[in-house]
């Protein structure tokens, strides 16, 4: 014999676990939510890896030389050329001759070689059909350099002295204008990625209500449980698969970056990635309950189009304006409900939000959230048990009278 | 014991349940009749809670039925429910987790249920690949699994076949033995050979209540009088009795005031008798003579 069930005032409650526990399990094990799931983190992946490929690649250029000074001097080279393009690095390749490093140029083996002029006389760059400016640049001034400082020794000259006053210094007024590219591209995959997870996940608690109707299972349910307590399950599941899934994909560019040597990006938007895991959470409960509603309205899978239209507008207003309103309206909508958690991680990853932007959208979510949870209960618990047509706004909003329900 | 007291229930300008009184008492299989429409399946919703009455109420032992009693009564609804994608065992042991099971309990009794109707194969089926019979079994297991304290049954025996309803009242007889059964049913043949009591519903109202027996005996005794060939026409002539029928040496009869053994008595007087016989009458007859 099997353990008897639990009587009395207790019974009823902590049910909302054992809905939200099967909600979890059906759809861990559903292949949609899997494919989903995978292609969600290989595009971000996939993302991560192209940043690495296209913006972090070096540019190595290489050098044919035939002496110890032009070596010196390719390496020189290297550094000047780093100061200007980040990814530009020479290389100097020794050869016995000049010939042999002709030779080279003209077999493509390097992009260009170093060697003593044919007068006899200072240095000479030895290319194909040209020499690109990075080089041609960069190695004039580490030739120059090395000659000038060896010349100044052989004449006794005090270098220092006679470049005294000769430095020109770099002063930035914007030095995240660099990483311009990273941030705009964090921030589209905030708005893009929140707007793929809050309607996906959205649209299955509200399949999986009106499943139940359509199934007639609620009346089941509805004799078994508190009503509350199947909205409080359902909220609780998909929130939970939501929000792992957010989480794992957060650590999943976490980890990319990481991976791809991109510490300086993820310094940048490292910051913006853990509050799009907080605004995530506030922006989906916030809007769970809705769309347990919106299941609850339909009768049936057909219905359910209309009854989540709205809810599908809800999230595409605050999309299209992430992308394409100006930086006022931007500040103002991105601390309203939901729009915040498209809008702030953005905003984060493009640059700095002062404090108070954060808290008045953190307070006022969460008071919406109180709002919407306690209203959705309210129409939930009104319309979980009609069947028939789709119900209006109207009519569900309507306490249930006995003589229409 | 389960009781509707003065239930009623509209629909609009549509009166569905109309003042509909009755018990259903512990232990006893109560059954529900009516023709289509007479308003059954409203009544059993308002029963569990799933639908609120316009008036009237329910009660539970004595007093006002709570949320919390109706949780532990066992419920299978008219058009059946459950997820038509998930296992058996997994779907029953589901319903048995919100009635309060542990885990390892909810599995165990899943199994055991499912073991009685020969299902244990199939635990990790999906509902939706079983015929419809083998659905109507797991229904019948989701509405016992947490051993409810009372059982409302809508229509749980139609499209059965005969072995599958004997088997489902051997396992009503053996998990709801001492508690109150009401189950609604078109078979009157089947609510007559299972039913303890009755309760027949015509047009929203309650138009006949009790026991089987109780039922019988309040509608006319009837008896079948067989002589030895001789014509049974005289047995017209006698009195206080209607006679309604003679084919030949058969008479059927009502006593009109006449009792049953001067009846006998007189019959016998008169020559060679074969049979003098109470004709039981068919609960058909009770539910047309009701609903008439």
């Amino acid at each position: 014999m099997s353990t008897p069930p639990t009587t009395g005032p207790a019974a009823g409650r902590g049910m909302w676990r054992v809905v939200a526990e099967r909600e979890v399990s059906t759809q861990v094990r559903s292949k949609a939510f899997l494919i989903q799931s995978g292609l969600l983190l290989v595009g971000l992946i996939g993302m991560v890896v192209l940043y690495t490929f296209l913006g972090d690649r070096e540019q190595t250029s290489t050098v044919g030389v035939v002496d110890e000074i032009s070596a010196t001097a390719v390496d020189e080279a290297s550094a000047i050329a780093r100061s200007t393009d980040d990814n530009a690095v020479l290389e100097a390749t020794r050869y016995d001759d000049v010939a042999a490093a002709e030779d080279a140029v003209l077999a493509g083996d390097v992009d260009a070689a170093l060697l003593p002029a044919a007068s006899g006389e200072g240095y000479e760059l030895v290319g194909e059909d040209g020499v690109s400016p990075t080089i041609t640049q960069s190695v004039t001034a580490a030739v120059s350099q090395l000659v000038t400082t060896a010349n100044a020794a052989e004449q006794d000259v005090d270098l220092a002295a006679l470049v005294s006053g000769a430095d020109v210094g770099q002063r930035l007024l914007d030095p995240d204008a660099d990483d311009a590219n990273l941030r705009q591209a964090a921030s589209f995959i905030f708005v893009l990625l929140f707007y793929v997870t809050a309607l996906t996940f959205g649209l299955t608690i509200a399949g999986s209500v009106t499943q139940e109707k359509e199934s007639r299972v609620v009346e089941i349910l509805a004799a078994s449980v508190p009503i509350r307590a199947l909205l409080w399950g359902k909220i609780a599941g998909a929130s939970v698969l939501a929000i792992g899934q957010t989480v794992v994909l957060a650590l999943a560019g976490v980890i990319g970056l990481v991976a791809t040597g991109n510490l300086d990006a993820l310094g940048v938007i490292g910051p913006a990635i853990g509050w799009y895991v907080v605004f995530f959470v506030l922006g989906f409960v916030t809007l769970a309950s809705l769309w347990s509603v919106a299941g609850a309205l339909a009768s049936r899978q057909q219905d359910l189009g209309g009854a989540t239209a709205p809810l599908q507008i809800l999230l595409f207003a605050p999309y299209l304006i992430a992308v394409t309103a100006g930086e006022g309206v931007r500040t103002v909508v991105s601390m309203l409900p939901v729009v915040s958690t498209m809008l702030m991680p953005a905003r984060l990853a493009e640059g700095d939000v002062p404090a108070w932007q954060l808290a008045v959208a953190i307070v006022v979510t969460l008071l919406a959230a109180v709002l919407f949870v306690r209203l959705g209960a309210r129409v939930y618990e009104n319309n979980l048990l009609r069947t028939g047509n789709r119900i209006s706004f109207r009519e569900a909003w309507a306490r249930r009278s006995p003589a229409d329900a | 014991m389960l009781q509707a007291q003065s239930l009623s229930r509209t629909f609009g300008t549509l009166t569905a349940v109309d003042d509909v009184s009755f018990h259903v008492r512990p232990g006893r299989m109560t059954g529900f009749v009516g023709a289509n429409g007479a308003g059954k399946t409203t009544t059993m919703r308002m029963l569990m809670g799933v639908l609120a009455p316009s008036s009237g109420s329910v009660t539970w032992n004595g007093s006002p039925v709570g949320a919390e009693d109706r949780r532990d009564f066992g419920y299978m609804p008219e058009e059946r429910g459950l997820y038509p994608r998930m296992k058996l065992a997994e779907q029953l042991s589901y319903f048995a987790r919100l009635h309060g099971f542990s885990r390892k309990g909810a599995l165990s009794r899943a199994d055991e249920l499912l073991g009685f109707f020969g299902l244990e194969e199939r635990r990790d089926d999906l509902l939706d690949n079983l015929s419809l019979g083998n659905q109507q079994r797991v229904q019948i297991a989701a509405a016992l699994i947490h051993r409810p304290t009372a059982l409302v049954l809508d229509e749980p025996f139609s499209g059965l076949d005969p072995l599958a309803v004997d088997a489902m009242v051997d396992l009503l007889q053996r998990e709801a033995a001492d508690v109150p059964v009401l189950f609604s049913s078109h078979q009157l043949e089947l609510v007559e050979r299972l039913c303890d009591d009755l309760v027949i519903l015509s047009g929203g109202r309650v138009v006949a209540a009790g026991s089987v027996d109780e039922l019988r005996s309040e509608s006319e005794e009837r008896y079948r009088v067989v002589l030895n060939g001789q014509d049974a026409a005289w047995l017209r002539d006698l009195r206080d009795v209607r006679v309604d029928d003679v084919d030949g040496s058969t008479a059927l009869l009502t006593l009109d005031g006449l009792e049953a053994a001067d009846l006998t008595r007189t019959v016998v007087e008169r020559g060679p008798v074969l049979e003098v016989a109470r004709v039981r009458q068919p609960l058909s007859e009770i539910f047309r003579e009701v609903t008439r």
